[in-house]
C-alpha cells in the first residue's frame, strides 16, 4: 500500500512541494524551511484523478458480465443504458494498538484409551500494530460499496468540476469511532486468546482523512430488468455489482446436489457398521452439500458482487460456517 | 488545507531543517516547541556525550515521564518475579518511577528494547545547551501518545519471562513530561548509548 500525496507550494520560496496524505509536517527541498500543514481538524482532504474512460468503464462491465455463473446470454441480449462517473467520499484512518492480553486457552485430547485430558495453557500477547480503515462517507444508495480497496494513484482535484461529487453526510467522530472499534476487534482477534483474564489496550488514532474516489457508474438492461456495475476510476476494475443468473445453472445445481448429498447420506448408513462416526459424518456431509445446493438454487437468479445491504452470503462463507457446525458437533460429540 | 512557514514563537526566525520532525527546534534561542492543536513550548533537555561513541554521534529523542502507581494485585501462570516492585520507588506496592518513551519512529522490537533499557536503569548524565552540529533524530510521538504509551512499557516490564502473565491491577498517572535528548553513538554494529 502506497501513501497518498499532494501537490502544494513552498510559501517562503514558491517551489514544489509534495505532502504525503496525513503528514503535517515536512521540509522543503528547495530552501530547507520547515513547513506545517494546518489542515480542518487535522483531517486532510484529498481526490483522486479518474484515469478511466467511458469506454473503458463499459469494457470492464461487460467483461464481468462473462464470469461466473451469470446468465450466458447477458453480453448479447444486455444493455447498457446509462455510464456516468461520480466522486464517492471516504473516510480513510489509520489507528494504532498498543498493549497486552492475558489469558488461557483449553486445550481437549483423547488419549489411546479413549480417555479426554483438558490442557489449561496460560497466554500473554503483546499487541504494537498500524490497523487501516475506511468507510464510504455518504449514504451509497444501492451502488453496494461501503469501503475502498486502492489507496495508491495520482491525486488531484482538477476533475472536480467536471464530475458530480457526493456530498459527505456522515461525520468525523463516527469515523473515528468505526475506526477504533474497528482496530480493537482486528486486534483482539489477532491476539487468539480464548479466555480473557486481562486486557490493556491504548488506540492512538494516527491519521484521518476525506478521500474522494471517481467511480464509474454502468447501469444496464437484461430482458426488461435493470442492474447496474460500478467501476473504479483509478484502477478499472469492477467494484461492485448486480448480474442476472442463469435457470440453467440452478437445474443442474440442484439436480447434482441432490444427487450428491443423497449419496453420502447413504454411504455413511451403510458404513454405520463399522463406526458410528462414518454414519455421523456421511449424513452430516450429505446434509452440508444439500444445503449449499440449496443455497445456490435459491440465490442463483441474481449474481451480486460488492458490499451490497442485503447481500446473501457466498459460498465460501457459507462453506465456512458449515465448517463450523462441523466442529462444534465433532466437539459435542466428543 | 494551508501550508505555513514555521517560526519560533519566541524570537520568530524561520525554522530551517532537512527532515520531518513533531517538535520544532530553534538553533537561535535554544527553543523547542510544538504545533499540536496550537503553539506550544517544550520543556526539555539534551545530554551531554561522556564518551566517544563508535560511528555517527547522534541525539535521540525520548519522553520522559515522571509516574506514580499503585499496584493492587498480580497473577502469574509460572514462576513468579515482581520485576516492577524492585524498580520503583516507594513501598506497599505503590511507588514513582521514570518511564522513558523513545520518541523517534523505531521498529516495535527497538522500541520495547530501549524503553524498557532506560526505564530500568534511568540514564545519568551532564546536559548542555545546545545540540551543536551533532544530528538529533526526527521526534515521531506527541506527548499525548507518549503517555498512553507509558502503561504499554509497564505491562510490557512486567509481562517478561519467566511466567505467563495473568492479571495485573494497578493505577498509573503520569505528573510530569520532559523530552530528553539521549547521546548515542549509531554505526554498523546498531545503537550504542554515550552517556
Amino acid at each position: 500500500m502506497t501513501g497518498i500525496s499532494v501537490g502544494l507550494n513552498c510559501p517562503a520560496c514558491g517551489g514544489s512541494i509534495t505532502v504525503v496524505e496525513g503528514e503535517d509536517t515536512i521540509a522543503c527541498p528547495y530552501c530547507s524551511s520547515t513547513l506545517f500543514i494546518e489542515g480542518d481538524e487535522g483531517v486532510t482532504t484529498v481526490a483522486f484523478r479518474n484515469r478511466t474512460t467511458k469506454q473503458k468503464a463499459v469494457d470492464a462491465s461487460r467483461r464481468w458480465w462473462s464470469s461466473g455463473w451469470k446468465a450466458r446470454d447477458l453480453r448479447r441480449v444486455g444493455k447498457v443504458t446509462e455510464v456516468y462517473p461520480i466522486y464517492l467520499p471516504f473516510w480513510r484512518a489509520t489507528t494504532r494498538i498498543a498493549g497486552w492480553i492475558c489469558g488461557y486457552e483449553i486445550r481437549r485430547h483423547t488419549d489411546s484409551k479413549g480417555r479426554v485430558h483438558q490442557q489449561k495453557i496460560p497466554k500473554e500477547v503483546m499487541i504494537l500494530n498500524d490497523y487501516q480503515f475506511s468507510e464510504i462517507a455518504a449514504d451509497p444508495g444501492d451502488l453496494g460499496i461501503r469501503s475502498l480497496r486502492n489507496f495508491s494513484g495520482e491525486t488531484s482535484f482538477a476533475d472536480f468540476d467536471m464530475i458530480p461529487t457526493f456530498e459527505a453526510t456522515t461525520s468525523r467522530d463516527d469515523a473515528i469511532s468505526h475506526a477504533r472499534n474497528k482496530a480493537l476487534s482486528s486486534a483482539r482477534s489477532s491476539a487468539r486468546v480464548p479466555r480473557v483474564t486481562m486486557e490493556r489496550l491504548h488506540i492512538l488514532p494516527r491519521r484521518l482523512s476525506m478521500v474522494y474516489y471517481p467511480v464509474w457508474i454502468v447501469r444496464y438492461d437484461y430482458r426488461d430488468r435493470k442492474y447496474l456495475t460500478t467501476v473504479d476510476g483509478v484502477t478499472g476494475q469492477i467494484i461492485s455489482g448486480r448480474a442476472p443468473g442463469d435457470p440453467l445453472f440452478q437445474s443442474l445445481a440442484i439436480t447434482a446436489g441432490s444427487s450428491v448429498g443423497g449419496l453420502l447420506a447413504a454411504v455413511g448408513i451403510i458404513l454405520s457398521d463399522v463406526a458410528v462416526e462414518m454414519m455421523i459424518a456421511g449424513i452430516g456431509a450429505g446434509v452440508g452439500v444439500l444445503y449449499l445446493t440449496y443455497r445456490f438454487f435459491r440465490h442463483g437468479s441474481e449474481i451480486i458482487d460488492g458490499d451490497f445491504r442485503h447481500k446473501p452470503a457466498s459460498m465460501s462463507e457459507t462453506v465456512n460456517e458449515l465448517r463450523d457446525v462441523a466442529r462444534s458437533l465433532q466437539g459435542a460429540y466428543r | 488545507m494551508k501550508v505555513v512557514q514555521v517560526r519560533c514563537p519566541s524570537c520568530d526566525s524561520p525554522i530551517y531543517s532537512k527532515q520531518r520532525d513533531r517538535l520544532f527546534y530553534c538553533d537561535r534561542c535554544n527553543v523547542l516547541h510544538v504545533r499540536d492543536g496550537g503553539v506550544e513550548k517544550i520543556d526539555f533537555e539534551i545530554a551531554e556525550f561522556a564518551s566517544e561513541p563508535p560511528g555517527e554521534k547522534v541525539y535521540i529523542p525520548f519522553w520522559r515521564l515522571y509516574c506514580s502507581f499503585v499496584i493492587r494485585s498480580k497473577s502469574v501462570e509460572g514462576e513468579y518475579v515482581f520485576r516492577l516492585a524492585s524498580w520503583m520507588r516507594g513501598e506497599d506496592g505503590s511507588g514513582t518511577m521514570f518511564i522513558y518513551v523513545p520518541a523517534a519512529d523505531f521498529d516495535t522490537t527497538t522500541f520495547k528494547r530501549l524503553a524498557i533499557d532506560f526505564t530500568v536503569s534511568s540514564p545519568k548524565y551532564n546536559t548542555r545547551l545546545n545540540f551543536g552540529s551533532i544530528r538529533r533524530m526526527p521526534t515521531a510521538m506527541s506527548r499525548e501518545e507518549a503517555t498512553e504509551l507509558a502503561d504499554f512499557i509497564i505491562v510490557t516490564m512486567e509481562a517478561e519471562k519467566p511466567g505467563v502473565l495473568q492479571q495485573l491491577d494497578y493505577t498509573l498517572t503520569v505528573n510530569g513530561t520532559k523530552m530528553v535528548y539521549l547521546p548515542f553513538g549509531v554505526g554498523p554494529n546498531g545503537m550504542v548509548p554515550a552517556f
